[in-house]
């Protein structure tokens, strides 16, 4: 059939950019002004150049803060990935097990990320969380406070509580929608359990897994609530994440100049894996079909 | 699909609207003992701290977003391909590609050799006529 091309239909598109425009467009126009001039306040700009990017390329601070985000969202992804899996692969397919599992694995994700920071915070104290007194009575060392280790392990565990469900409920669904008959010739063929996960359920998920990473490192590279409840950042730096220094910057130091700079790399950085993960996943979509 | 539109008066408005924004920042900025003062604010005391570098940087990418969908008027399609990448790019694809990876040579330039920006300026324009040719 042959395609009927009016571009006309492009106006069709004009309420969502004007939407757009005042959310983002103007937003990120103010902060790339921002980032080539220095203030001290009552909107009076000096301009600065390219100062406070030279500031920010060439600052540990920086690269510390970033080093430790993509820390973080190896870890998690590594932890994360394969324990959904396992979880998805050990959930009830049929009976009342199958509510009560989604349910509970519901829960966690529609915690607002602010009472997940508050739950953890109180739940890991030495002195009435249930957590950080009981490791306290069993004579381990824990001490999120103080310890960066300990402070490193509570985020971690934080995070995986708090959004393994999610990988879970993604491989669920991509394992319920694989055919019975798979399974049926896999067992005629006397396969294994491994290579019936191999060969069948592995690819099956394949594509809610790249969703699942996609999603889980792009949250885990933006995380700023439940850490800077939890732990402030701290101690000292060692929880202090990219979006955690930015608004230390911003808000705290009020240095608009470079955390608009900062702003700017960081949002870059985000744009490039978004696109490099939109464009895998639009591509396996084209080679599946 | 090849189609061919008259693209020349579409053309022509983007590139008087063009000329006529820069021309109206331009008239914005104080002079002082004849010359102009190219970084000041273009609207002093606004929240939103205009200067002439960035209105002209916005000017040019909004330019280029014009320029892309003249092009798509005149060649409908998007010319579709598959290049060095391996995969399908449009030419919207191709600009994405190419404004991205100048802001990062730019970033690596200011990172690694200093702020002069002509040569980083030149590498991404070379690159763009890299992405827009091969990929």
């Amino acid at each position: 059939m042959e395609k009927t091309w009016n571009n006309r239909a492009w106006f069709m598109v004009l309420p969502v950019l004007l939407l757009v425009a005042f959310s983002a467009v103007i937003p990120l126009m103010t902060v790339v002004n921002y980032s080539v001039q220095d203030t001290f306040g009552g909107n009076q700009f000096f301009w600065a150049g390219t100062e406070w990017f030279e500031e920010i390329l060439s600052s540990d601070r920086f690269w510390l803060a970033m080093g430790r985000n993509l820390a973080f969202s190896a870890i998690i992804l590594a932890i994360e990935i394969p324990l959904g899996i396992f979880i998805a692969l050990n959930m009830p397919r049929k009976g009342w097990g199958v509510p009560v599992c989604l349910v509970l694995m519901a829960l966690p994700l529609l915690i607002p990320w602010n009472v997940v920071g508050t739950i953890w915070q109180v739940f890991g104290r030495i002195d009435i969380g249930l957590l950080g007194r009981t490791l306290y009575t069993l004579g381990i060392d824990y001490n999120y406070v103080n310890d960066p280790i300990d402070a490193w392990v509570t985020v971690i565990v934080m995070d995986v509580w708090h959004w393994t469900s999610l990988v879970v409920l993604l491989c669920y669904a991509g394992l319920v929608s694989i055919p019975e008959a798979y399974y049926q010739a896999a067992k005629i063929d006397g396969a294994s359990r491994w290579a019936v996960f191999r060969y069948i359920q592995l690819p099956k998920m394949s594509r809610v897994l790249l969703i699942a990473i996609l999603l889980r490192f792009m949250d885990s590279f933006m995380i700023y609530t439940e850490p800077f409840v939890v732990t402030g950042g701290g101690p000292g730096n060692s929880t202090t994440f990219l979006s955690i220094d930015l608004v230390k910057m911003a808000i705290g130091q009020f240095d608009l100049g470079p955390a608009a700079a900062m702003s700017i790399i960081y949002f870059l950085i985000i744009l490039a894996m978004s696109w490099v993960f939109y464009t895998v996943m639009t591509n396996y979509d084209a080679e599946k079909k | 699909m090849t189609q061919t539109r008259r693209w020349q008066i579409p053309l022509a408005v983007v590139l008087a609207i063009y000329v006529a924004v820069v021309w109206f920042f331009m008239q914005r900025l104080p002079v002082e003992d004849g010359e102009r003062d190219w970084f000041a604010s273009l609207f002093p005391r606004s929240w939103m701290a205009w200067s002439f570098p960035t209105a002209l940087f916005f000017s040019t990418i909004f330019l280029l977003l014009a320029l892309m969908a003249v092009w798509e008027y005149a060649r409908p399609g998007g010319h579709p391909r598959v290049g060095i990448l391996r995969f399908e790019t449009t030419r919207g694809d191709r600009l994405f590609v190419s404004l991205l990876g100048s802001a990062f040579i730019h970033l690596a330039w200011l990172g690694l050799v200093g702020p002069g920006l002509w040569w980083a300026l030149a590498l991404s324009v070379v690159y763009a006529i890299g992405v827009f040719r091969y990929v």
